[in-house]
C-alpha cells in the first residue's frame, strides 16, 4: 500500500507555532521507510498522525489514493508497535495477539490459525499462555510484533521498538525485522533516533529536524551525498569533520589558514560561484590519506586513540586546537602524543554553503 | 607446647555487629514495642472476656468473678433485633459499594483520560466539598426524605442512607482512582484503539481490568463505611427494625429500657470479628494503597 | 470570486432562473424516486435497496447541477457531493449483494448437510473430549506429585495447570470446527457480521469524505449579522432549526421542553410538594396551612433555584451554539451536518456523559443539603419555631460571635477546647504511630508481622465499639478504674471530672488513631530506597542525623496532605466525644445547659440541632466550621503532589 503525505502540518491547541509544517512524503508499497531524527524533531508525531492517533491540522494523507484524514485508526488497516510495547498486562500472550481479531468478531478458528502462525514465525509457541509480566523484554517485543502481524495490515508502524533492548539483542532483531518485512510484503514506517538502525534497515530514509524534512533518499545517498550540514553530521559514526572557511583563489582555506585544500575539477567548477564566500568543508574520518601521493597536507598531534578492533579512531588536534577525527586501519601503529601529516581524498570532499548549510557539490 | 587454636565463631549476619549501646537500644525498642502491644491487647481482651462472662447480668463486671457462658449471645440473638440489624447493615454496605463503584469508575476514567472544560475547577471543588462533614446537611436530609417518601412510598430511609454515603464518597474515591488510572500508560489506550476498540470498550476491556486492585480497595472502603458509621443511622433511622448494627448496638447501652451491656459486648465482638479478619487479610493492599495514595497525593 | 458590478445584475437574473429550475427539478425528482424504488428487485437486501435509491438520486442530481456549478456555491456543493456518492456507492452496494449471495449459498448448503455424518461426528467429538479430559487429569495428577515431592513450587504448579487448561480448551474448540454444521453456522454468522461492519465502516468513510466537501465549499448567505441567535435565544432548538440543523435542533427542543414545562413551572410553584417554588424561599410558609412546613418550602425553593440555574446553562449553551454556527455561515463556513455533530459528540462529549450520574448524585446529596444549611443559618428555626420560621438575617452569627444568648455564650469556650483537642489528639496519634513504625521497621527487630498485625487492631475494630468499651471500662466500677486503683491507689472519677475526661479522650484518640498513622508511615518507610541511607553513612551520618535529615522529611512530605486530613478529621470527630461521655461532664455554670465540657463544636451542633431543635444556630455554627475546615483542606491539598503534577 502506498502512503502519501501532501503538505501535512500539525499545530497543537494552545501552542503558537506549528509542530510540523509542509511535510511532503511518498512512501512506495513494500518500502521500509525509516523516519530518523533527534529527540523532539516531530517524528513520533508524524507517525501518530499516519496512525490516526493524532489529528491532522492541515494537508492530506492518502493510503493508495484514498484520503484517510478523518478515518479512525481501527479502520485504516494498520498495525503499530509501540516503544513500550503496550501489551495488555491482564491478558496472556495468546489473547494479546488475538485481541484485534476478537474485536472484529472473527471466527475462533481463524484467530487460532493466525495466532499460531505468528507465534511460529516469532518463536513464541512456548509462551503463548504466559502473561506479559512473566516473560523477558525481548520476548515482550516479539509479542508486540506478533500482535501487529496477526492483523495482516497493509501498513506497519513502529515507534522505536528496539530502544528497550540490550545491544546484542538489538543487532539480532534488526535483521529479524527486515526479514519479517520481506516475508510479509507490507509497507513499513519505522521511527528511530538511531542512525545505525536507519542505515542498516531502510530502503528509504527520511531525516527530520525541527519539524521539517531535511533529506529523503536511500541510505547510500545519505552517507555519500548529505543534503546539508545537519544531515552530514547526523549520519555516520564517527561524526563527520566540518571545517569552516572560504574559497580564496579556487582553493578552500580554513578560517585560521591552517588547512588548505584544492578541490577536484568538478567540485571546483561548482565552487567558482562561491569565490570569496564562506564555505564549509566536510570530510569523513576514513577519507584522510597517509602515505603515497598526498597533495595538500596538514600536521596534527594525536590526543586520544580509540581502539575499535578493526579500526582506530584518532582524536587529533591541529596547531590552533581545532579537533579532527581520523580513522585508520587497526593494525597501523599510532600512539598518543605523536605528530603526523595527513592528506585528503579529494573525491570524498563535501562542500556546504556556510550560511544556509546546504550542499554545494 | 602446642598452640591452642580456638574455634572461630562465624559471624553470619550481613550487618555490623552491635555495640553495647546498640544492644541496649535494641532492648529498649523491644520493651516499647511489647508494652504498646500489651496496651492494645489488654483492653481488647477485656472486651472479648466480657462477652463470655456469665456472671454479668445487665451491667458489665470486669473483676475477678468469671464464669464462661454463652448466654449473652443467646440473649443477643433471641431478645434483640441483632440479626435484623446485621442484615440491614450488610444490605446497605453492599448497595453503597456497588453504587459507588459504578459511579466512580466512570468519573475516575473520565478525569484521567479526557480533557474537558472545567476539569481542574470541578476537581478542586469536589475536594473542598468533601471536607464538609456529612453531618452538615442533616436537617436537609430529614426533610428531603419526608418529601421524597411522600411522593414515592417505596423509598426507604435506608435507601437515603445509601445515597448519602455514596454521595459523600464520590469526590475522594474519584481522586484516588484517577491517580491510579493516571499511572496506566496511555499507550495501552492507543494500542486498544488501533485494535478496534471504541471509547467504551477501552474503558470496559482494558482500563477497568487493570485498575481492579484499586477498584477492589474502593469497594472495600465503601462496604466497611456503613459498618463503622454511627451518626447518620442514629439520626436518620427511626424504627429499631431498620437500624444498622452501630445504631442498634448502641441502644443496648444507651436506652434504659433495653440496657444490656454484656449483650452489647457480644454484639460488638461479632461485628468486629469479620471486619478485623478482612483488614488483616488485606493488610498488604491497604498499606500499599495508602502509600500510593500519598505518593500520588 | 469577486464579481464586477454589471455582472451582478445578470447574475441575479440567472440565480433566479436557477432557483426556479431547481424547484421544478426537485419536484420531478421526488416522483422519479418513487418510480425507481418500485422498480427495484424485491429480493435485494434492504440496505442495498436504500443505497441504490441514494445512488439513483445522486446520478440525477449530478446531471442537473452540472450546468450551474459556476453560478452558485450551493450548486457546486450538490454537484461535488453527488459525484462522490456516484464514485463510492457502487462498490459498497456490490459488496452487500455479493456477500448476501454467499449467505444464501451457505443456507442452501446447510440444508444439504448429511445428518448421519453429523451424528457420527458428535460421537467422535464426545470421545475426543473424554480422551483429552482424562489426559488433562493425568497431567494434573503428575503435577500434584511433583509438588508433593517438592520439586516444583506452588506458583509453578498453578501456572502449569492454567496453561494445560488453556491448551485443552483450544484443542476442543478446534476439533469442534470439524463439524460441518458448526462451520456452516459460523460462516453465516461471520458473513452477516462482516456485511454489517464493512457497510458501517464504508458509510462512515463516505460520510467523512462528504463532510470534507462541506468544509471545502463555502456557503453564501445574505445576512450579515447573526440576528437569529439573539432573537431565538429564549427558545433552544428554534435557532438550530433556522440554521438547518434539524436533528440537533430537535435535541435542543427537548431542552426547551425541560425549561418551560419543568423548571419554570416548578420555580413558580407548580408541582411542588408543599412549597411555592422560589417564592417559597421568601415567604417560608408564613401564613400558610398548619401542615405547611417552612423547611419544605425552603428546600423546594433551593431545588427550584438549581433547576433555574440548569435552565440558564441550557439557554446559554444553545445561544452560543446558534451564534457560532450563524457567524460561521456569514463567514462562509457551512454548518455541520448531523454526522459531523455526532462524531464530535462521541469524541468530546464522552467525559460529560460519564460524569453525569456523579453530578446528579452530588447535586442532590451534597449541594442541596449544604445550601439548605447555609440558608437555615439565616433563619430563626428553634424549639418554638419548628414548623414555621422566618428570616432573621445574621442574628444567629451575631449571637455566636459575640457570645450572647443561650447558644452564643458557649461558642468560644467550645471552640477553644476543640482547637486544643484537635492539636493534642492528632499530634499524639501521629507521634505514637510514627515512632512505632520506625521501631518496627528496624532491620534487627524480629516478629515484624506479629507486631504489625497487633498494631493494626485499633483501626480494624469498629471505632464505636472500642469507644463504648473504654467508656464502660473507665466508669467508676470499670476495669481500668479498678486497675489504677489497685496499682496506684488513685481514685479515678473520669466521667465526672472535666480535666480527667479531656485527658482520657486525648489518650484514647492516641490509641485509636495511631494504627492508621502506623500503617501509613510503614508504607512510606518501606518505599524509601536504602541507597539514601547507605550514601549518608558514607558521609558519616549518625542514626539520629539519618532520622532527622532523611527519614523525617521524606515521610512528612509524602504524607503531609493525609496528615492534614487527620487534623480535619479530629476537628469534627463526633463519635469519640459523644459516645465516651456524651460530651460531659456537665458544668452548667460555665457551659449552660446544652453543652458539656468536653463537647467539640460538632457535638455541640448535634445537641443544638437534633436534641434541642435549635437548627438555626446549629446551622450557623456548621457554616463556620465548614469554612474553617475547607480552608485548611485547601491549604493541605495545594501542597499535595497530585495537585502540583496535575496532568491536564
Amino acid at each position: 500500500m502506498k502512503v502519501i503525505l501532501k503538505n501535512i502540518g500539525k499545530k497543537y491547541e494552545g501552542r503558537e507555532e506549528f509542530t510540523l509544517r509542509g511535510i511532503d512524503l511518498k512512501i512506495e508499497s513494500q518500502d521500509f521507510c525509516v523516519i530518523l531524527g533527534p529527540s523532539g524533531c516531530g517524528k513520533t508525531t508524524l507517525l501518530r498522525m499516519i496512525a490516526g492517533l493524532n489529528s491532522i491540522t492541515e494537508g492530506d494523507l492518502y493510503f493508495n489514493d484514498k484520503r484517510v484524514n478523518k478515518i479512525p485508526p481501527k479502520d485504516r488497516d494498520i498495525a503499530m508497535v509501540f516503544q513500550s510495547y503496550a501489551l495488555y498486562p491482564h491478558m496472556n500472550v495468546y489473547d494479546n495477539m488475538g485481541f484485534s481479531l476478537l474485536m472484529r468478531k472473527e471466527n475462533k478458528k481463524i484467530i487460532h490459525e493466525r495466532v499460531m502462525e505468528a507465534a511460529k514465525l516469532l518463536k513464541l509457541e512456548e509462551y503463548l499462555y504466559s502473561k506479559p509480566s512473566d516473560i523477558s523484554g525481548g520476548q515482550r517485543q516479539r509479542v508486540a510484533l506478533g500482535r501487529a502481524i496477526v492483523r495482516k495490515p497493509k501498513v506497519f508502524l513502529m515507534d522505536e521498538p528496539l530502544s528497550n533492548l540490550d545491544a546484542k539483542l538489538r543487532e539480532h532483531m534488526r535483521v529479524e525485522l527486515v526479514r519479517l518485512h520481506k516475508t510479509l510484503g507490507s509497507t513499513t514506517v519505522y521511527v528511530t533516533h538511531d542512525q545505525t538502525e536507519a542505515m542498516t534497515m531502510a530502503t528509504k530514509i527520511v531525516l527530520m529536524n525541527d519539524g521539517k524534512i531535511q533529506q529523503v533518499g536511500k541510505p547510500e545517498d545519505f552517507y555519500n551525498k548529505p543534503a546539508n550540514i545537519f544531515v552530514a553530521k547526523f549520519i555516520g559514526s564517527p561524526t563527520i569533520n566540518i571545517i569552516d572557511g572560504s574559497m580564496i583563489n579556487g582553493k578552500f582555506v580554513s578560517k585560521d589558514g591552517i588547512i588548505k585544500v584544492s578541490p577536484s575539477e568538478e567540485d571546483g567548477k561548482l565552487l567558482e560561484f562561491y569565490e570569496g564566500k564562506e564555505v564549509s568543508l566536510g570530510i569523513r574520518a576514513e577519507r584522510f590519506e597517509s602515505g603515497g601521493k598526498l597533495g595538500d597536507t596538514f600536521e596534527c598531534t594525536i590526543d586520544v586513540v580509540e581502539m575499535l578492533g578493526k579500526e582506530k579512531i584518532l582524536y587529533t588536534q591541529l596547531e590552533n586546537g581545532h579537533e579532527l577525527l581520523i580513522s585508520v586501519p587497526g593494525h597501523y601503529e599510532y600512539n598518543e602524543g605523536e605528530k603526523h601529516s595527513f592528506g585528503y581524498d579529494i573525491s570524498a570532499l563535501h562542500f556546504f554553503d556556510s550560511q544556509t548549510g546546504e550542499r554545494i557539490n | 607446647m602446642k598452640l591452642l587454636r580456638k574455634k572461630e565463631k562465624l559471624y553470619l549476619s550481613d550487618k555490623r555487629p552491635l555495640s553495647i549501646t546498640g544492644k541496649i537500644l535494641l532492648v529498649i525498642t523491644y520493651i516499647i514495642l511489647i508494652s504498646w502491644a500489651i496496651a492494645i491487647l489488654w483492653p481488647l481482651f477485656q472486651m472479648v472476656l466480657s462477652a463470655f462472662n456469665g456472671k454479668q447480668e445487665q451491667y458489665l463486671m470486669l473483676n475477678d468473678q468469671f464464669t464462661f457462658s454463652l448466654k449473652h449471645f443467646e440473649y443477643l440473638f433471641n431478645n434483640t433485633l441483632f440479626l435484623q440489624w446485621t442484615k440491614n447493615t450488610i444490605l446497605i454496605a453492599l448497595a453503597t459499594a456497588v453504587l459507588t463503584l459504578l459511579i466512580v469508575s466512570l468519573t475516575g476514567y473520565a478525569y484521567s483520560r479526557y480533557r474537558f472544560k472545567g476539569k481542574k475547577i470541578s476537581l478542586m471543588a469536589m475536594m473542598l466539598i468533601q471536607a464538609i462533614p456529612t453531618f452538615a446537611g442533616i436537617t436537609a436530609y430529614f426533610t428531603m426524605y419526608s418529601v421524597i417518601s411522600s411522593i414515592n412510598p417505596g423509598f426507604t430511609r435506608q435507601m437515603m442512607l445509601v445515597l448519602i454515603y455514596t454521595g459523600g464518597g464520590i469526590a475522594n474515591n474519584t481522586f484516588i482512582l484517577k491517580g491510579y488510572i493516571d499511572s496506566i500508560s496511555t499507550e495501552l489506550d492507543d494500542a486498544a484503539k488501533i485494535d478496534g476498540c471504541s471509547n467504551l470498550q477501552v474503558y470496559r476491556l482494558i482500563i477497568m481490568p487493570i485498575a481492579r486492585p484499586m477498584l477492589a480497595l474502593i469497594a472495600l472502603w465503601s462496604f466497611i463505611g456503613p459498618f463503622m458509621d454511627y451518626l447518620l443511622p442514629k439520626v436518620l433511622l427511626t424504627s429499631p427494625e431498620t437500624y444498622t448494627l452501630a445504631a442498634g448496638l448502641f441502644t443496648l447501652i444507651n436506652d434504659v429500657r433495653t440496657l444490656n451491656q454484656p449483650a452489647f459486648a457480644a454484639g460488638g465482638l461479632l461485628t468486629a470479628i469479620p471486619v478485623v479478619i478482612l483488614f488483616i487479610a488485606l493488610q498488604k493492599e491497604l498499606v500499599s494503597g495508602l502509600a500510593e495514595g500519598s505518593v500520588k497525593g | 470570486m469577486i464579481k464586477g458590478g454589471s455582472e451582478l445584475i445578470s447574475n441575479d437574473i440567472e440565480l433566479k432562473k436557477f432557483k426556479f429550475e431547481e424547484k421544478k427539478f426537485l419536484k420531478t425528482l421526488k416522483a422519479n424516486k418513487k418510480k425507481f424504488k418500485n422498480s427495484l428487485d424485491k429480493t435485494l437486501p434492504y440496505k442495498a435497496k436504500k443505497l441504490k435509491v441514494d445512488l439513483f438520486l445522486a446520478q440525477e442530481k449530478s446531471q442537473f447541477y452540472k450546468d450551474y456549478v459556476a453560478l452558485s456555491y450551493d450548486a457546486e456543493f450538490e454537484y461535488e457531493q453527488s459525484n462522490l456518492l456516484m464514485e463510492e456507492l457502487p462498490d459498497i452496494i456490490h459488496n452487500i449483494i455479493d456477500r448476501t449471495l454467499d449467505i444464501e449459498k451457505a443456507l442452501i448448503e446447510k440444508k444439504n448437510i448429511d445428518p448421519s455424518r453429523e451424528r457420527k461426528f458428535k460421537k467422535e467429538f464426545k470421545e475426543f473430549k473424554k480422551e483429552h479430559k482424562a489426559f488433562l487429569k493425568e497431567e494434573k495428577r503428575k503435577l500434584r506429585e511433583k509438588r508433593r515431592k517438592g520439586s516444583i513450587s506452588k506458583k509453578a504448579q498453578v501456572n502449569e495447570i492454567n496453561i494445560l487448561k488453556q491448551k485443552y480448551k483450544e484443542k476442543i474448540i478446534l476439533k469442534s470446527y470439524e463439524s460441518q454444521r458448526k462451520t456452516n453456522k459460523e460462516f453465516i454468522k461471520n458473513t452477516r457480521h462482516e456485511i454489517k461492519e464493512n457497510t458501517k465502516i464504508n458509510l462512515k468513510i463516505l460520510n467523512s469524505n462528504m463532510a470534507d466537501i462541506r468544509r471545502k465549499i463555502p456557503i453564501e448567505v445574505e445576512k450579515t449579522k447573526p440576528k437569529v441567535a439573539y432573537f431565538t435565544f429564549l427558545f433552544p432548538g428554534i435557532g438550530q432549526m433556522f440554521n438547518k440543523q434539524y436533528k440537533k435542533g430537535f435535541i435542543f427542543l427537548l431542552a426547551s421542553l425541560f425549561i418551560y414545562l419543568i423548571a419554570i413551572p416548578y420555580a413558580l410553584g407548580f408541582g411542588n410538594y408543599q412549597g411555592e417554588g422560589i417564592r417559597g424561599l421568601i415567604t417560608l410558609a408564613e401564613g400558610g396551612r398548619r401542615i405547611d412546613k417552612s423547611l419544605i418550602f425552603m428546600i423546594e425553593g433551593i431545588i427550584a433555584i438549581f433547576l433555574v440555574i440548569l435552565s440558564l446553562f441550557l439557554l446559554y449553551f444553545s445561544f452560543k451554539d446558534v451564534l457560532k454556527v450563524e457567524k460561521d455561515t456569514i463567514k462562509g463556513v457551512r454548518p455541520n451536518n448531523w454526522f459531523e455533530t455526532k462524531t464530535y459528540l462521541s469524541e468530546e462529549g464522552f467525559p460529560y456523559v460519564a460524569n453525569l450520574p456523579a453530578l446528579i448524585v452530588i447535586i442532590f446529596m451534597v449541594l442541596v443539603p449544604v445550601t439548605t444549611t447555609i440558608l437555615l443559618s439565616f433563619t430563626g428555626m428553634d424549639p418554638q419555631h419548628q414548623s414555621k420560621f422566618s428570616w432573621i438575617g445574621i442574628k444567629n452569627y451575631k449571637m455566636i460571635f459575640l457570645g450572647e444568648g443561650l447558644a452564643g455564650s458557649v461558642f468560644w469556650l467550645t471552640l477553644g477546647w476543640t482547637l486544643v483537642w484537635t492539636l493534642l489528639a492528632t499530634s499524639l496519634a501521629i507521634f505514637i504511630g510514627f515512632i512505632l513504625a520506625l521501631l518496627v521497621n528496624n532491620d534487627r527487630v524480629k516478629g515484624k508481622t506479629i507486631f504489625r498485625t497487633i498494631y493494626l487492631l485499633p483501626w480494624a475494630v469498629p471505632a464505636f465499639i472500642s469507644i463504648m468499651f473504654f467508656s464502660i471500662m473507665l466508669s467508676p466500677n470499670g476495669a481500668i478504674s479498678q486497675l489504677v486503683n489497685n496499682i496506684w491507689g488513685l481514685e479515678m472519677s473520669v466521667k465526672t471530672n472535666t480535666t480527667q475526661t479531656r485527658i482520657a479522650l486525648i489518650l484514647l484518640q492516641g490509641w485509636l488513631g495511631s494504627s492508621y498513622i502506623f500503617l501509613l508511615s510503614t508504607g512510606v518507610l518501606q518505599a524509601i530506597p536504602s541507597d539514601l541511607y547507605e550514601a549518608s553513612e558514607m558521609d558519616g551520618a549518625t542514626t539520629w542525623q539519618k532520622l532527622r535529615h532523611i527519614t523525617l522529611p521524606i515521610v512528612l512530605f509524602q504524607t503531609a496532605p493525609l496528615l492534614v486530613g487527620q487534623y480535619v478529621f479530629n476537628f469534627n470527630n463526633f463519635s469519640i466525644i459523644y459516645l465516651f461521655n456524651g460530651g460531659g461532664p456537665f458544668e452548667p455554670s460555665k457551659y449552660g445547659n446544652l453543652a458539656g465540657s468536653s463537647d467539640l463544636l460538632i457535638s455541640y451542633i448535634y445537641k443544638l440541632t437534633i436534641e434541642n431543635q435549635y437548627q438555626g444556630i446549629g446551622a450557623a455554627i456548621t457554616v463556620f466550621v465548614s469554612i474553617a475546615v475547607m480552608l485548611v483542606s485547601f491549604l493541605g491539598y495545594r501542597s499535595s503532589k497530585a495537585f502540583k503534577e496535575e496532568r491536564l
